[in-house]
């Protein structure tokens, strides 16, 4: 069976990559961006936001020019980074773990950032509230960094590793619990800030965060390629001309730093890293990493679809980001996942 | 020509391969025999230039790990079978060192679309490598080897789990190779399949070379027996061919 044989196509063979899938996902990305920033408890109008974006007369003024250019625009722009983010990293995650079930929090990113973010909750005397950010990328990354050292073998045993980050994830949880404990004026604050919000968001987390993620995302990019031979063993990898732990280390690093500057910015938002690259490569049938970057483009537009879903559902009121994700996320993935049944092939 | 010289590798406390000293012609068939634990797959692993090893293994008087612009070609026992990819695009993996990642040409696709019709693949390319039964599996993975166009191929028991049709087809598929002026180097279990495809034999035990020469003066050397512990018995067919079986007497 011969499928999706194009014209003077004389090999037989299909194009690993075809590249106007990821044009429709740029397309789709700016579409969604566009329509986030139009709808809300205040709608504006489709024209004078075009204006407006390209410094043309005749754009929105006053108050409504400030709720687009101060409040929806930073808040879109954070949310197509974060979901960028967590979908390459996932995807990044499940090759190099061999593994489809691997999400961005699998070292301890997760628990690392969320013990981090309680601490700063939490502690008495000094306001750290502001610097929750911080506390929770340190977090995430000392977390991972844990991982690495107690597994010893780093990548010589993918599972090790894995069951390192597992430990040290409890552990920081287990940390964490203790804090809200003692502190039960916290737990609220915390409690929201675990279900991810991008209520935050305003220009200058956009900017730190844009440039650690593009940071990490444009060497994920320059790899790209090149991860998909880590899918097969090591001596195979190495005889294609690839450094398998070298390659393995560089994509975890990469992947780390957006994870953790995402969690950092956002909070805990679920199901991204895992449900989008399975879209992905379940509907176009490509489980090349050549689609990593198609597989950032709908990630981004997966969570400022679902930021609106938050902010508009129950208008004026705001729905947690991560209550969207994983109540729009588990039942569309379950559909795709029965349809192509991607896992056991 | 590849020199092994004093070649010691160590995993852990163990010593893996003790003192190995072979010289392996190019162009040539030369199989590694031995019981399990001998230390032919380490030693497979030693000529990619993949493993860490004390001593000399130089191909064409380059140390082997220093040297990353060698093609070898290299097909695992087990390999790693990758989720949702398919078999077109497994083989087209083998382009990659030579087309540069991502990079393949008109010219590779053709030439995948050349190797899927000899090894018989061509009409499953859509097909998910982890559909393959054993037997097209090795097909793929010796595909891979072809299309690499190498200099030097490690085969890690290409035959072991495949029923007798199709050892014999994947061992055509691999003189496939020779016939190219590829050298190769393979493990193989079946003294007998060894003997008929290989000129050169090599039997390991214990980390050790035993015994190294052309196939007919490895098979009917006394000390081959040995490696087995006398459990072997070597036959002669009347056309002159070795058979070697297992021998059920325990009180050997």
């Amino acid at each position: 069976m011969i499928k999706n044989k194009s014209k003077g196509e004389e090999s037989g063979l299909a194009p690993i990559w075809n590249w106007k899938i990821t044009a429709f996902a740029a397309a789709l990305l700016l579409f969604v961006g566009i329509l986030a920033i139009s709808f809300g408890p205040v709608s504006l109008s489709f024209q004078e936001i075009i204006r407006t974006l390209l410094g043309l007369p005749g754009g929105l003024t006053g108050q409504d020019r400030t709720l687009l250019l101060d409040l929806r625009l930073p808040r879109a722009l954070l949310a197509a980074l974060v979901g960028a983010a967590l979908a390459t990293s996932g995807a990044v995650y499940q090759t190099v773990f061999r593994n489809p079930l691997a999400d961005p929090y699998l070292l301890g990113a997760a628990a690392g950032a969320g013990l981090g973010a309680t601490i700063a909750l939490t502690s008495a005397g000094a306001d750290l509230r502001s610097l929750l950010p911080v506390f929770a990328f340190f977090g995430a990354i000392s977390a991972v960094m844990v991982s690495f050292f107690i597994s010893g073998k780093f990548f010589a045993e993918p599972n090790s590793l894995l069951l390192s980050g597992i430990a040290v994830g409890s552990f920081a949880t287990a940390v964490q619990t203790y804090l809200q404990q003692r502190n039960s004026s916290s737990l609220r604050p915390v409690y929201s800030w675990i279900l991810g919000e991008l209520t935050v968001a305003n220009w200058q987390v956009v900017t730190w965060s844009s440039i650690y993620i593009l940071i990490a995302l444009i060497i994920l990019f320059t790899v790209s390629k090149q991860l998909d031979g880590l899918m097969l063993t090591d001596e195979e990898a190495y005889s294609l001309g690839i450094n398998p732990n070298k390659l393995r280390v560089i994509a975890v690093v990469a992947a780390t730093l957006a994870t953790a500057t995402a969690v950092s910015a956002s909070g805990l938002i679920g199901f991204v890293g895992i449900v989008v690259p399975h879209l992905v490569r379940g509907i176009t049938h490509r489980v090349t990493n050549r689609g990593l970057l198609t597989i950032a483009l709908v990630g981004a537009s997966f969570l400022v679809l679902a930021d609106l879903g938050a902010r508009t559902l129950l208008s004026p009121a705001e729905l947690p980001i991560g209550v969207i994700t994983a109540f729009v996320g588990a039942p569309f993935f379950l559909f795709v996942l029965r349809k192509k049944r991607l896992v056991s092939q | 020509m590849i020199n092994i010289s004093d070649l010691n590798v160590r995993i852990g406390q163990r010593n893996i391969l003790s003192d190995i000293n072979i010289e392996i012609e190019d162009g040539k068939w030369t199989c590694l025999v031995g019981p399990n634990g001998a230390g032919k797959t380490t030693l497979l692993k030693s000529l990619l230039g993949s493993l860490p090893y004390s001593g000399s293994i130089t191909d064409n008087g380059v140390e082997v790990f220093k040297n990353h612009d060698r093609n070898v070609a290299f097909v695992p026992q087990q390999p790693q079978i990758p989720i949702g990819m398919s078999v077109g695009e497994y083989v087209m993996l083998g382009r990659s060192k030579r087309d540069g990642w991502g990079n393949e040409t008109n010219q590779s696709r053709m030439m995948v679309s050349d190797v899927l019709k000899l090894t018989g693949l061509f009409g499953m390319q859509s097909q998910f490598v982890s559909l393959l039964s054993g037997g097209e599996m090795q097909r793929a993975l010796i595909a891979r080897a072809l299309v690499q166009e190498p200099t030097l191929i490690l085969l890690d028991e290409p035959t072991s789990a495949l029923d007798l049709h199709h050892q014999i087809a994947v061992l055509n598929n691999i003189e496939l190779l020779k016939e190219r002026g590829v050298t190769i180097i393979s493990t193989m279990h079946d003294i007998t399949l060894a003997a008929m495809y290989a000129e050169k034999i090599v039997v390991m035990q214990e980390g050790k070379v035993l015994l190294n020469g052309t196939s007919d003066f490895v098979i009917h050397s006394p000390e081959l027996k040995s490696a087995f512990e006398n459990r072997i018995n070597v036959y002669t067919l009347d056309s002159g061919r070795p058979v070697i079986v297992a021998n059920k007497d325990l009180t050997n």
